[in-house]
């Protein structure tokens, strides 16, 4: 029986190398793809009447749209409108591809349970933000890193303590995403494998293997919200730090 | 943990670059802009309906101010043609009045002039009565002629004297 990691495993589909880089088409790509693919069929099907009364599969369109768009101006203010496309694009990926994963039977992979996935995602926001950070605000964008009104000694601990805590935003982003993926879907497996355990027992102890089920089905209620929720945690947090490139503190 | 083998790294990295970027320009040039313009026609659309529902009211309020208006101008003239009416109806009653009261009282005087006339003629036709009676009783009674002029004096006279006791 495949161990509760094994779901993570990375299976080469079409092997591709482009100028010794390893570019191969895996499982994971294949399931960026169902991603795109899936978001492209909800928002072209959702807004193919673009009707003044939107039905069911539209309302889904433009609550997500509107979320997103709330979101931004909250968070980061008017300036922050400009990204909202990308900020938009990453809640919906980093979402379906959260459900996606969470869909049973078809057993899909989920990506964001990659360390390297997440941190790439997290590295670009963060590389992202802060050359907007530059760009709004020149070098005194660094006067970031100084808190406000502090005596000169206390500056001492407190610039390199902003500084390590700026430097630690893609790492806590990345790894928040990385590891709620990863524990979700591990226990789903510990579980499930509980219930085939039980089950090949035979006699009383295999109708036991209904209680870890009945855990599963609770769980799975658990890991959608936590899909939902991570979703929008990166999102919130890409746009806090955004707010504080544009407008610093 | 499989995840952390370096070998999965590039090319997970690789592709997520290429379908985020996919997405990203799908969802900047085609969604995002497709539901910004539903949301916007739509803000639009009651924006302008409630425009117009105002419009509308403050059309209906107006034409209730002119409708109030001319109910009570039209009060008010039917006020000003009842005291008028009034006060016309009035003077003709006055003048119908007069002139009934006037011919009445020519009436009456006329009649009373009649009356004093004929008073007059039957007071003379009874001094004329009285004075033949008067001579005849004489004649008879003492043979005496009498004048007639003489008696019509004293009966005369005596007619005042007593009309005068009388009065």
């Amino acid at each position: 029986m495949a161990g509760p990691l094994d779901q993570f495993i990375i299976t080469n589909t079409v092997p591709l190398q482009v100028a010794g880089y390893d570019i191969s088409f895996t499982n994971s790509a294949g399931a960026m793809l169902a991603t795109l693919v899936v978001i492209m069929i909800f928002m072209i099907g959702g807004m193919r009447k673009k009707a003044l009364v939107p039905g069911r599969w539209q309302s889904g369109v433009e609550m997500c749209y509107e979320f997103i768009a709330k979101m931004v101006g909250d968070t980061a203010g008017v300036d922050g409108r400009k990204y909202f496309p990308f900020i938009f694009t990453l809640f919906m990926f980093i979402l379906a591809a959260n459900l996606i994963g969470m869909v049973p039977w078809l057993h899909p992979f989920t990506f964001t349970s990659h360390i390297a996935v997440t941190f790439a995602m997290a590295f670009f926001v963060f590389i992202g933000v802060t050359l907007i950070g530059f760009a709004t605000h020149g070098f005194k964008f660094l006067g970031f890193f100084v808190p406000h009104g502090a005596p000169w000694y206390l500056m001492l601990i407190l610039v390199p303590i902003e500084i390590i805590s700026y430097l630690s935003r893609p790492i806590s982003l990345s790894v928040r995403l990385f590891a709620n993926m990863v524990a979700g879907h591990t226990m789903l497996q510990v579980f499930g494998g509980f219930v085939v355990s039980l089950g090949a027992l035979g006699g009383v102890l295999a109708a036991g293997s209904v209680l870890p089920f009945a855990f599963i089905v609770a769980l799975t209620g658990l890991e959608l919200l936590v899909a939902c929720l991570q979703a929008y945690v990166f999102a919130i947090l890409t746009c806090l730090y955004l707010n504080d490139a544009l407008h610093m503190h | 943990m499989p995840q952390l083998d370096p070998a999965v790294f590039m090319p997970q990295i690789f592709w997520l670059f290429v379908i985020f970027g996919v997405l990203y320009f799908f969802i900047t040039y085609s969604a995002a802009p497709k539901i910004s313009d539903v949301l916007k026609k739509r803000q639009d659309k009651i924006a302008y309906d409630l425009g117009e529902a105002e419009a509308l009211q403050a059309k209906a309020e107006a034409a209730r101010l002119a409708y109030e208006k001319s109910q009570e101008e039209a009060r008010h003239n039917a006020a000003v043609v009842v005291l008028n009416k009034r006060e016309e109806l009035k003077a003709y009653a006055d003048a119908e009045y007069q002139k009934l009261s006037d011919g009445l009282n020519a009436k009456a005087d006329e009649a009373q002039s009649r009356i004093d006339a004929a008073k007059e003629k039957a007071l003379g036709d009874v001094r004329t009565v009285a004075t033949e009676v008067c001579c005849d009783i004489v004649s008879h009674i003492a043979g005496l002629k009498l004048d007639k002029k003489d008696v019509s004096k004293a009966i005369a006279k005596k007619t005042e004297t007593i009309g005068k006791g009388k009065s």
